[in-house]
């Protein structure tokens, strides 16, 4: 358990009750004057965060991917201090724009010291008309409507469940989009086509290179549902198709669902006899959802993820009785070999964080709990449906003080040995994370 | 002889009695104050203000559009962490943009976007004769007093209680009851000034709510003026553009 957690909470509360008095002394309550032309609109705007954040992760020292990753070190906890800039803007002239997101971070542990500094988007944006939108460069896709998980979001970068509304880097493209309104049962609709090249140095992550890629988006507003059909091809990744919908039911409820086909897709498995194969096969992905808010405003969100190419529970035992080899092997240089084939087949999806069949996700927060105002305290879990184990991260969030955000987590893992959580590095982790946006 | 008398009688009576000004047709006044609250199609700023019991408060500032009956959308200027945000409404549909996100999200009009005392519902109001029938009118002396019945199931609130002063056509207050017939909360409309354009309305608007005991909200309306926009400005691919509008 994490040994720090009693302290941490307790400095959380203090930063809470120090602000507030600070913040009571220096208003009055003569406010309620307005000057609109304060906020007249200018050509260059930005803005952004700075972030401070404290984590401190309890290893989980029987696990495969502690021994993978961290199994040198000789302390049972890591502490690490991370600081983060994030700068957003535009400048705009008439009808065009160019935007930009930038991020730079810097950590420290007891380990080592780790800096980097990204443009994850910075792009044309020209608007001939109301209707037509042309952009060119680097940007972030979010397709789909799962909050979770996207398994239509064939352009998007993978997002982290646990934290799935955080920025992401986005991709060299260029896009352009069309939107009509009708008015009547079918309200409006929009249709988007985007080309993405893979080359040496532009878009290399996303798959094969040397390759000029398309995808579209078609989107319909019917009545009381957003639908999307959704359709990728070209060389550096297989061809997919999709389709995704949201829907309000009533005032305080709303279904999302998302499906995907990818008739030809591409695998990495780890045979019997250890070697890697790559084998095709047909993949169907889908995720159903809701989210419902209650009478005391409560929100609740669901879903529920089937991942078609996700690994079964056996090909995963697969990987973690090679790690288990390596660990129990006396002689060094055969450990080594081990390793590395292991590390191979880590770095071939084996390693990336949920890729088995079947999830289940679930967050709970409640809006100003007690008439406490601007206090959201809330609870996410992630179940792997299939070996049972799971991961269980209560929050409490402040944004009472203007452009402060605080944010205290603590992370819980659990599962059996082979199992998807139990064979995570850590075994819990807590978080306390300030931002201040400017 | 005897017979007149009664009913002239009958008939004074009734006209002392409150309830009698069924003669007033709800439904048009109802579009009047509609009609002197703001243009149908228009662009406006405004700035909420949160305060909690102990006088702190916490101010956000949002450019709205509106066309129609039906569509509205209101861009989020400040306070930093909010500047960017955009929530839009298609009749009982409503979305919200968040940057970071980076996509909309579909949200419910009882939700609170900025926390305190007002819902979505709130911020992205249509017009009153749109959601409401106007149920029974009851003349007060200086004022009138409206009783709206949401006209649908999707309507934030089930029932209304307006009171409309006379001489301006413009509502005073109203009370904003649930379908179990619970106060939500009250309005409390004042300061009635020429916000521009020709447009005279009041141009603050305090809520409480028994629901939030001590804390109010108090919205502030400026540069209200008449405006046109395409159709597809209210739709989720201009969401991140809406900034272009102003």
């Amino acid at each position: 358990m994490i040994r720090n957690m009693p302290a941490i909470a307790l400095g959380f509360c203090m930063v809470l009750l120090a602000a507030g008095i600070s913040r009571a002394a220096e208003d009055d309550l003569d406010g309620f004057d307005f000057d609109p032309d304060a906020f007249e609109k200018k050509s260059l705007q930005w803005g952004g965060y700075v972030e401070g954040k404290f984590e401190q992760f309890s290893y989980n020292e029987d696990s495969a991917l502690y021994f993978l990753n961290v199994r040198n070190t000789e302390r049972s906890t890591l502490d690490r201090t991370t600081g983060t800039l994030q700068l957003v803007g535009s400048y705009s002239i008439k009808k065009s724009s160019f935007n930009w997101l930038l991020k730079a971070s810097a950590s420290q542990d007891q380990d080592q010291y780790d800096d980097w500094a990204n443009i994850y988007e910075a792009y044309l944006r020209l608007r001939p008309t109301d209707t037509v939108t042309v952009e060119a460069g680097k940007q972030s896709y979010k397709w789909g409507t799962g909050y979770a998980w996207n398994p239509v979001g064939f352009l998007n970068q993978r997002k982290d469940p646990n934290d799935p509304d955080e920025d992401m880097e986005g991709f060299v493209s260029l896009e352009t989009s069309w939107v009509r309104s009708v008015g009547s049962t079918l309200e409006s609709m929009a249709a988007s086509v985007s080309i993405l090249p893979v080359w040496d140095g532009v878009n290399d992550d996303f798959g094969r290179k040397d390759n000029i890629n398309l995808a579209a988006k078609l989107y319909f507003l019917v009545k009381n549902t957003d639908i999307d059909f959704l359709y990728f091809t070209g060389d550096s990744r297989s061809s997919r198709y999709g389709i995704d919908f949201a829907s309000n039911l009533a005032t305080n409820f709303a279904i999302h669902g998302e499906f995907s086909w990818i008739p030809h897709a591409d695998r990495v498995v780890l045979e019997q006899n250890g070697e890697l194969r790559v084998e095709e096969s047909s993949s169907a992905s889908f995720l159903l959802g809701m989210r419902y808010l209650s009478e005391q405003n409560i929100t609740t969100i669901l879903e529920y993820y089937h991942n078609g190419s996700g690994y079964s529970e056996e090909e995963m035992s697969r990987y973690y009785h090679l790690v288990n080899e390596a660990q129990g092997e006396s002689d060094p240089t055969v450990a080594t070999l081990l390793l590395e084939k292991a590390q191979t087949v880590s770095q071939n999806g084996y390693g990336a964080f949920q890729n088995r069949k079947n999830y289940g996700y679930a967050r709970i927060t409640w809006k100003e709990p007690y008439d406490i105002v601007y206090f959201t305290p809330g609870i996410t879990g992630i179940i792997n449906l299939d070996d049972n184990s799971w991961t269980l991260t209560p929050e409490l969030l402040y944004t009472g003080f203007t452009n402060w955000e605080l944010r205290l987590r603590y992370s819980l893992l659990n599962g059996a040995d082979n199992s998807e959580y139990g064979e995570k590095t850590n075994t819990d982790k807590i978080e306390l994370r300030i931002r201040y946006f400017f | 002889m005897k017979n007149t008398v009664l009913y002239l009688m009958i008939g004074c009576l009734l006209a002392a009695l409150p309830g009698q000004a069924l003669a007033v047709d709800g439904n048009a006044l109802l579009r009047q104050v509609d009609a002197n609250l703001q243009p149908e199609s228009y662009e406006m700023y405004r700035k909420l203000i949160n305060i909690e019991p102990d006088g702190r408060k916490k101010e956000f500032v949002f450019y709205t559009a509106k066309k129609g009956k039906d569509r509205m959308v209101a861009l989020f200027l400040s306070p930093a962490s909010e500047k960017g945000r955009v929530s839009l409404r298609i009749g009982d549909n409503m979305w919200l943009y968040i940057p970071n996100v980076g996509k909309p999200i579909r949200i419910t009009s009882l939700q609170s976007v900025v926390g305190g005392v007002f819902n979505n519902s709130d911020i992205l109001r249509l017009d009153f004769h749109v959601e409401y029938d106007v149920a029974a009118v009851i003349d007060q002396g200086d004022t009138w007093s409206l009783e709206l019945q949401a006209k649908t199931r999707a309507v934030a609130y089930d029932r209304l209680k307006m009171t409309v002063d006379k001489k301006t056509v413009q509502p005073l207050d109203i009370q904003c009851f649930a379908s179990s017939g619970m106060l939500i909360k009250t309005l409390h409309y004042s300061d009635i000034k020429d916000l521009g354009d020709g447009v005279v309305r009041p141009a603050k608007l305090i809520t409480d709510s028994p629901l939030h005991k001590g804390y109010r909200s108090v919205m502030i309306f400026a540069k209200i003026k008449k405006r046109e926009f395409d159709d597809e400005v209210f739709s989720l691919e201009f969401m991140p553009r809406v900034d272009e509008l102003r």
